[in-house]
């Protein structure tokens, strides 16, 4: 397939990006954040796919990279960056759980015992 | 949203063979920035879950467009199939779904928020993407996104990064049974 | 006579010192007082027997001849160059005549006046090491030997008016005479400055680059201050200032009469022959100074003859019989620098020389009746011991008589050389004779308050301490420690003094007697100090017409007028009650308010500046910054520290805030705008 530029997918993943950063700032749930947190992961899956489908490499003397190999590496990263994120949502859960135990109240701003 | 990038994108694709994978992948990321915003924008938890997981489906779609065929329903069973579950069963869990509980004061750092957020993205958006909209002709070799392929990097280029992903995840699941203890 | 021998002058009081400050104790216990007493005259008079010999070598010369003894050096550094040296020349000798002769008397007298005392090889040690620094100061070449000798006798006095320091009185009166030293020094170490920044810089070349030495100093000196003139009197006031502290001028004499709280043997050595009249030696080594500067000398003439009256009248209002004489000192040395302003410096060093010694015995004299009298100091208190101490009582008149100015004695003769001078040479201009005319009347009044002390001393119609109650016997306590503790008493018997006591008065009352009379023979006396005349003021006359008259009439009239006032006794008006005193006499009494106005305005007023200061800069500055910077840091901080609310969407923001400013500037200030 062709005719969709790398730009296309590029701007995609910004604005998935951004739109995370924004939420993660914005909401005070933190499931809600890091339901946003995992936006922006899968926005970097996106640039990272988009990159080794593209093999966009700017340094074209002397590149370490052979031809090919980026898109395999491209979609390894995109394997542990899944893989990462599913044990941080695991673990991240269960702290939010048992946050939940302790105050029965979730709220981000309520969460302030980090105050100096 | 949709006609906004369409609009934005159509000038600057002059000379371009429009075929149909454009408007494809068009909807394709229409579908996904709306969600995404959704995510956001939603008040209720369960909304915003709910968001997610048609913006996971969306973005395996968008991996199939981008022939990453292992990458694409990897996404679908581990992020939409298990994470997102996760999140509703914890979202049900703790009754979140009343949006009282959470209702936004009107807080300075939502407007500072948004605009920081709009600024980066056009800074970088001007930054990185002019210098890449001519690249149209992907360059990786025609099924390599193939399980096969994947398969073979993982356990040959790429093993020591999957062992240590493993221990990372074997970690996770300890912590998680450690977390889930009832010791308080 | 090797004229190395100099150094043996000078060390051998310094051996003295250290024996009795090391070894007196123990040695008391060993040898006994007596024996202690002995070893501590010895050096002073084998010095003094030295001394003759010097001098015999160089009075044997035609012209005497100034003669350098170098040690070692001592400071070389920079092109300024200062040795150990010392001179043998008529000046210093004589000094080391009256130093170790006089001295010798008066430590003899005090092996008898402290024999009580259980400081008593303390007494000698700072008694010997006193003779040593004066000995320095005197014999030293060059100034800075001469201020080292200055601030030595200055410690000496400080040591030995406080000598029984648990009184603190004594200790007080100690300090002020330190103090009031002090600012003397300061000027006099000013004027030394100032000689070596006026001589090297008209570039005059000195002799080995030593610019302080008497030798090699004087002439550059000359020469540059001839083209100077200013700096002359400059330099002529700071050194005057110096000697004006050491020497007890107005304003610096108030330290003299507080003195007399230390014990009589000292004040007869320091404060009467030896210490206060180092600021004579100074002028005299330094007249050169002075000879170029008119308005210098007026002004050394003006303060000499200001204080010489000042402290007569206050001598009036005494009725301690030291204090009578302490501010008879203050009075004579006056005079002393009315002579050194009107170019007469040999008058001046004439007079210290007859001054010694019938100072030294009027002091040494009323040692003697103040011992005989259970040191009872008032006045108020004696009447008629001519019959009971002879032997003081004659040598007290002889001074009395000397130092009156009456014909024939010494006295007479020195004032005459000065007043005469002082009238005759206009090298101060008008003031010099109106100081001489004021010095006469002084002489007069001298007379008459001498006259009133050996009057009410020793005649009388009664004996006036008869009055006073008589002992409890029982209340005597071990008595034989500190002196003060004995009181006078209605029945006290005086008794005459021993043996080492009366036979210093003796040689002195001959020498006071006499000496006048034999230094005077064909102006010896000023061709010894000064063999070839004054370098800028040649020859000086002091033929004054009818001035002998004079002297006699001022003489005459003030032991008549003394005698008269108080042949009967005490009269009235100055008995014990003080109310009754004439205002004058009261006045006279308090200095005419002038210690007390000193007292206050920087005693108390420094301690008010000091205080003052004290508080702001301590409360307030140092306080207030390192305070200041504490609670600046912590206010810093507490600010800072707003940042920290441990809520995780500020800080996410702050991140995103961070990442957009970098972002930015890397597009906008590294990349310029896109590639």
């Amino acid at each position: 397939m062709s005719g969709v530029p790398l730009a296309a997918y590029l701007a995609l993943g910004l604005f998935m990006f951004m739109t995370g950063v924004v939420g993660v700032v914005i909401r005070r749930s933190p499931i809600v954040i890091f339901m946003c947190i995992e936006l922006m992961l899968n926005a970097v899956n996106l640039t990272f796919l988009a990159f080794a489908r593209y093999q966009f490499s700017p340094m074209v003397a002397g590149n370490s990279f052979k031809e090919g190999q980026s898109a395999m590496a491209g979609q390894m990263m995109v394997i542990f960056v899944m893989a990462v994120a599913a044990a941080e949502v695991a673990v991240g859960l269960g702290i939010i759980m048992a946050i939940f135990r302790l105050r029965d109240n979730i709220d981000i701003d309520e969460m302030n015992l980090l105050k100096g | 949203m949709l006609n906004l990038f369409a609009a934005a994108a159509a000038p600057k694709m002059a000379g371009f063979a429009i075929t149909g994978e454009l408007p494809f992948f068009a909807a394709l990321a229409g579908l996904a920035m709306l969600s995404a915003v959704g995510v956001v924008a939603f008040n209720n938890a369960v909304r915003s879950a709910l968001c997610l997981v048609l913006n996971f489906f969306v973005l395996a779609g968008i991996y199939f467009t981008l022939n990453a065929e292992m990458m694409g329903i990897t996404q679908v069973v581990v992020y939409t199939g298990a994470i997102m579950v996760l999140f509703l069963f914890v979202i049900m869990l703790l009754n979140l779904s009343a949006p009282a509980l959470l209702q936004d004061k009107n807080d300075p750092k939502t407007a500072v928020g948004m605009t920081l957020g709009m600024v980066m993205f056009t800074l970088v958006a001007l930054q990185v993407l002019p210098g890449l909209m001519s690249k149209t002709e992907p360059g990786a070799v025609d099924g390599y996104g193939s399980p096969v392929n994947v398969g073979r990097a993982l356990f040959t280029g790429f093993v020591i990064p999957f062992e240590a992903v493993s221990i990372l995840l074997l970690i996770g699941i300890v912590g998680s049974i450690l977390l889930a203890k009832r010791r308080f | 006579m090797d004229n190395n021998a100099v150094w043996l002058i000078i060390l051998l009081p310094v051996l003295g010192f250290l024996i009795q400050g090391l070894a007196g104790p123990s040695l008391q216990k060993r040898i006994g007082k007596k024996a202690l007493g002995v070893l501590a005259v010895l050096p002073i008079a084998a010095s003094f027997v030295l001394g003759l010999m010097l001098t015999q070598g160089l009075a044997s010369q035609e012209h005497a001849e100034a003669v350098i003894v170098t040690g070692g050096s001592w400071i070389n550094i920079m092109g300024l160059n200062i040795p150990f040296e010392w001179v043998v020349d008529p000046l210093s000798m004589t000094m080391v005549l009256i130093i170790t002769g006089v001295g010798a008397l008066i430590h003899l007298y005090s092996t008898a006046y402290m024999a009580e005392d259980k400081d008593f090889s303390r007494f000698f040690a700072y008694l010997n090491l006193f003779v040593a620094a004066m000995l320095v100061l005197v014999l030293g070449n060059n100034l800075p030997l001469l201020f080292i000798g200055w601030e030595g006798v200055g410690l000496c006095s400080y040591l030995l008016i406080g000598f029984w320091y648990t009184d603190t009185t004594n200790t007080k009166a100690a300090n002020k005479a330190f103090i009031v030293n002090r600012v003397g020094d300061w000027s006099l170490m000013l004027g030394l400055f100032l000689i070596v920044v006026v001589i090297s810089g008209a570039n005059i070349p000195v002799e080995d680059n030593r610019y302080l030495s008497y030798d090699a100093m004087l002439p550059a000196l000359t020469t540059a201050l001839k083209a100077n003139p200013a700096m002359a009197t400059a330099i002529a006031l700071l050194l005057f200032g110096g000697a004006a502290g050491k020497s007890a001028q107005f304003p610096l004499y108030v330290w003299l009469p507080d003195a007399m709280a230390g014990p009589t043997p000292v004040s007869a050595l320091i404060h009467a022959a030896t210490m206060v009249t180092s600021g004579v030696v100074l002028l005299n080594r330094m007249n050169i100074v002075f000879q170029l500067s008119p308005t210098a000398s007026a002004i050394v003439c003006a303060v000499g003859a200001f204080t010489a009256l000042f402290a007569a009248i206050i001598a009036f209002g005494q009725t301690d019989i030291k204090k009578v004489l302490a501010y008879s000192t203050v009075s004579q040395l006056g005079f002393m620098f009315i002579a050194c302003g009107a170019g007469a410096y040999w008058a001046g060093m004439f007079h210290v020389t007859t001054h010694a010694f019938f100072k030294a015995l009027l002091f040494l004299g009323a040692g003697a009746v103040i011992h005989a009298m259970s040191h009872e100091q008032d006045m108020r208190h004696y009447g008629k011991l001519a019959k009971y101490l002879p032997i003081t009582f004659a040598t007290m008149m002889i001074g009395t008589l000397a130092i009156a100015g009456v014909p024939g004695l010494s006295g007479y003769y020195s004032k005459e050389a000065i007043l005469g001078s002082a009238i005759a040479n206009s090298h101060a201009g008008q003031l010099s004779a109106i100081s001489g005319w004021v010095g006469l009347g002084v002489a007069a009044l001298t007379a008459m308050y001498m006259g009133r002390l050996a009057m009410l001393t020793f005649f009388g119609k009664e004996e006036r301490w008869r009055k006073l109650p008589v002992a409890d016997h029982h209340d005597h306590e071990d008595g034989h420690d500190d002196d003060h503790s004995h009181a006078l008493t209605g029945d006290h018997k005086p008794k005459e003094v021993p043996v080492a006591m009366w036979l210093p008065l003796v040689v002195l009352a001959l020498l006071s007697a006499g000496a006048g009379f034999i230094l005077n023979q064909g102006k010896r006396f000023e061709h010894w100090l000064y063999p070839s005349g004054l370098s800028q003021l040649g020859e000086l006359k002091h033929e004054v017409p009818n001035l002998e008259i004079y002297s006699y009439i001022a003489a005459g009239l003030g032991l008549f007028a003394g005698v008269l006032v108080y042949i009967g006794g005490l009269p009235a008006k100055e008995g014990l009650d003080e109310t009754k005193w004439a205002r004058w006499r009261r006045s006279a009494a308090n200095q005419f308010g002038f210690d007390a106005l000193l007292t206050n305005l920087f005693a108390e007023g420094g301690r008010d500046v000091a205080i003052g200061t004290s508080a702001f800069l301590e409360d307030q500055v140092i306080d207030g910054a390192v305070e200041g910077s504490a609670s600046g840091t912590r206010n810093f901080g507490g600010w800072l520290q707003q940042i920290q609310t441990g809520a995780v969407r500020l800080y996410a923001m702050l991140m995103l805030l961070g990442g957009v400013g970098f972002v930015g500037y890397f597009l906008f200030v590294v990349n310029r705008g896109g590639k």
